[in-house]
């Protein structure tokens, strides 16, 4: 079975979708419609066929392993500054296992890396993802990032900021200078790549992904920005703010940042995160959480702080752990002033059955995935370490793993992700359905 | 846990929310209300909690409105209440010397900024209120698929030319809040007929009184006696400040008769139990000086704050109404949770687009000096 839809409607005029069966037969219809719809919506030839390569690659792996013969939804999205494949289908429990990404990585016998079609597919893309939808359906997605020019060379001239200043949302041009005025600054191993590229912030904040908030003088000069977006579905990351201006530095970061909690305050936004380094002027009216570390291929490592701001009033709620934990997480509320209802949780000996799943979010530009367990199973431990030597072998030096201390059954990974050379680094208030646990995989224990 | 996955298939079909749901209802975040007073006590480990968040009279309601609370039979539960409030709204009426069907009551006023949103908008159209100002008109307006045009604060008030300045003619409804939540500041008799004029009566134009009883200053407007020369006003007050009764959430508009004719028909009757209209009855005919004592209240409350935080060198802006803010040295959803535990519930000022800012309701000198203690040692 094969449709395919072009649809009509403005709001969806971004998308293509397509149902078909997962059999091999249709993989060329699957490969050609994501190749051309990455075309019309932008994306460089290079960069669709690796779109397409990967498309090839999971869609193989589903149609011979995942869920053959089943109904696959394929939807490709013009995300404006990148394109995302959406492949959603049902899986049946004695597949899950093979969705993890490092389900073909055999902990006993690591030659064994036959059948990786997920893994293979990462290296071609620049995120891939997987979500646990409702009724046992899979959304697993990839998404390849449009080519940009990067900032110019010529440096812009300095900035001469004189009498009043207005904080606002810039135009595109204004959102270019900003970009620029950062990029062209004093190095920072924190900030994201995408500051780099104008054009492709211009796009993101065109298409919602982000907002870029600036301070200009009367004649338009730049003396200051801040670009925001969400981490969580409720958690907002705040970059800078960047200020160009010295002499009015406070001024300049003070109204940046109440204008960003003023857009924010109203909104589904519970809180401010910030994790790429704030002005000591700023901390006061932020809370430290704590940090990460950094680690560049070139071997540096850089401190990461993490600092929170909470919106609203805190209405305390109850978070699950093991009891290893317990006394660092009361520490770490009681320090925070959080109202927590802290709840052990203990293996009685309750059966356990089928294979965890583990998100992967792949950012190899920065040599980072995150990690969020999808399913429990029988395998959390042997699971661990499967991820962990397969993104190890794929040379990703930054690995995290996030724990929602609201779900009681990822707790039990606790002690686990200890065992396995993972470090708390910080509790993140509300940033699941309760609080999230960073955790971070330590280099150089292994 | 999420379900694991199973090898059949249920005939259940979920309803697609993304189809039925309107977009501008899916992305609006609801308001969570605070948890009932002992789980807060529990969760933050405190003895008592003096209650500063809800600008709530500590005196209670006046003494006729507990009797008329006390006196209602569990029997007088099975009946259905009067659908349109008919006596407290023939008591409202004959107070403003205007007619009962110039008076629509509501669930608390919050229903009624619905009715008139509900009454005059839809997708496409927008209303103007203040950026930093009682939530709930922007909310509505959010919810209801209405865009909300949020003009900042000038020098702490409604700013009457910036407002005028947005109204275009998708413009239908603008929300002034007299004296203002939170800063109590308010416009003169004389700002609010200006701005009226300039209207024209093209829009409808709110001003919720809430607070009102609780303003002293000579030049503040009784919006009522305004409805006779513009029939595009309409009032809000509440029975929820002033009149202690916030629990039993009552409230009501006034208007020319033709627009509350028209918000008539998004009101939901019996929306307003019986209890609540009794107490309300009761608190509008109250002769034993409840008024006259919770200003004496609030002015107490009031100059021993402005004095303690003076000291503590922490700006205040004390205007009308039973509240106050106070502007921190830092987030003041921190200095909430801190307090918490110390058993003061004030309000962060966030969410009202004041960052690092508290508002605290004027209340007894027991939760004045309690704050106080509490505050100092925060900040220690």
């Amino acid at each position: 079975m094969v449709e395919s839809i072009m649809n009509q409607d403005h709001d969806h005029d971004r998308i293509v979708s397509m149902q078909l069966t997962a059999r091999m037969p249709f993989l060329p219809i699957v490969i050609q419609c994501v190749e051309t719809a990455a075309g019309v919506f932008g994306l460089g030839r290079e960069e669709s066929l690796k779109l397409g390569l990967a498309t090839e690659e999971i869609f193989s792996y589903l149609s011979e392993r995942g869920c053959r013969g089943e109904i696959i939804d394929v939807r490709c999205m013009n995300g404006i500054s990148y394109v995302r494949v959406e492949l959603h289908f049902p899986l049946s429990e004695l597949d899950m296992g093979s969705l993890n990404i490092a389900s073909s990585v055999n902990c006993e016998n690591e030659d064994n890396m036959a059948q990786m079609g997920l893994a293979l597919a990462s290296r071609s893309i620049d995120r891939l993802n997987i979500i646990a939808e409702r009724k046992n359906r899979i959304c697993l997605l990839i998404e390849k990032d449009k080519a940009y020019p990067t900032v110019p060379e010529a440096a812009v001239a300095p900035v001469e900021i004189r009498g009043a200043l207005t904080v606002g949302t810039p135009d595109p041009e204004g959102v270019k200078l900003y970009v620029t005025r950062v990029a062209q600054g004093p190095p920072d191993p924190l900030r994201p790549s995408f500051f780099q590229y104008p054009g492709q912030v211009v796009d993101m904040v065109a298409a919602g992904d982000c907002q870029v908030l600036t301070v200009t003088d009367s004649r338009g000069e730049c003396a200051g920005g801040l670009l925001f977006h969400y981490w969580k579905p409720t958690i907002v990351e705040v970059l800078g703010p960047h200020v160009f201006e010295q002499a009015r530095e406070g001024e300049i970061e003070g109204m940046l940042l109440e204008d960003c909690i003023a857009k924010t305050a109203r909104s589904k936004a519970i809180a401010l995160l910030n994790l790429t380094g704030m002005s000591v002027s700023l901390q006061s009216q932020f809370e430290y959480l704590g940090f990460t570390k950094s680690y560049s291929h070139d071997g540096t490592v850089v401190e990461k702080p993490a600092f929170y701001r909470l919106l609203n009033e805190d209405p305390g709620c109850r978070i699950f752990t093991d009891m290893v934990l317990k006394d660092y997480l009361q520490r770490e509320y009681d320090r925070l002033f959080l109202a927590r209802e802290i709840q052990e949780i203990h293996d009685q000996g309750e059966t356990k059955a089928g294979a965890s799943i583990f998100s992967t979010d792949m950012l190899r530009e920065r040599s980072l995935a995150i990690l969020n367990p999808l399913w429990p199973g029988v395998d959390l431990d042997a699971n661990v370490r499967r991820h962990i030597q397969f993104l190890r072998d794929e040379k990703i030096n930054n690995i995290f793993f996030y724990i929602d201390l609201g779900v009681s059954w990822q707790a039990s990974l606790i002690p686990i992700l200890l065992d396995n050379n993972f470090r708390t680094a910080f509790v993140a208030p509300f940033a699941g359905q309760a609080d999230l646990l960073v955790f971070q995989y330590d280099r150089t224990e292994s | 846990m999420p379900a694991r996955p199973i090898c059949w298939c249920f005939n259940m079909i979920e309803p697609n929310l993304n189809l039925l749901v309107p977009a501008y209802v899916r992305e609006f975040e609801p308001y969570i209300p605070s948890k009932p007073d002992s789980e807060l006590q529990r969760i933050y480990r405190c003895e008592r909690l003096y209650r500063l968040n809800n600008n709530e009279n500590p005196l209670g309601p006046p003494a006729g409105a507990q009797e008329a609370i006390r006196r209602f039979l569990p029997i007088q539960g099975g009946l259905y209440p009067s659908g349109d409030s008919y006596y407290l709204r023939q008591e409202i009426a004959s107070r403003h010397g205007i007619d009962p069907d110039q008076v629509l009551v509501g669930n608390g006023a919050n229903e009624v900024i619905t009715f008139v949103i509900k009454a005059f908008c839809e997708p496409g159209d927008n209303i103007i209120t203040a950026d930093k100002t009682f939530a709930v008109y922007e909310w509505v307006a959010v919810f209801s698929g209405i865009e909300a045009r949020v003009i900042p604060l000038r020098e702490e008030r409604f700013d009457d030319l910036a407002m005028l300045k947005a109204i275009d003619e998708a413009t239908k409804v603008i929300f002034l809040c007299n004296p203002n939540n939170p800063t109590g500041t308010y416009w003169s008799r004389d700002t609010l007929k200006k701005f009226l004029d300039a209207v024209g009566g093209r829009q409808i134009v709110v001003v919720d009184e809430a607070y009102c009883e609780f303003v002293e200053a000579d030049d503040y407007p009784d919006g009522m006696s305004l409805l006779a020369d513009y029939p595009n006003l309409v009032v809000f007050r509440t029975f929820s400040k002033m009149y202690g009764i916030a629990g039993l959430r009552i409230g009501y508009l006034a208007g020319d008769r033709s627009v509350v004719d028209m918000i008539r028909r998004t009101c939901v009757v019996y929306s307003v139990n019986a209890i609540a209209q009794e107490a309300a009855l009761a608190c509008l005919r109250d002769e034993t000086g409840h008024i006259r004592r919770t200003r004496e209240l609030v002015r107490e409350g009031k100059e021993f704050l402005c004095t303690e935080m003076g000291v503590m060198g922490l700006p205040v802006n004390a205007g009308e109404g039973n509240y106050l803010i106070v502007k921190l040295p830092g987030s003041d959803t921190l200095a909430y949770r801190k307090l918490m535990h110390e058993g003061i519930m004030i309000r962060p000022m966030t969410g009202f687009r004041y960052p690092n800012h508290i508002r605290v309701t004027l209340a007894k000198m027991d939760a004045m000096e309690a704050f106080v203690a509490a505050l100092k040692k925060i900040l220690a």
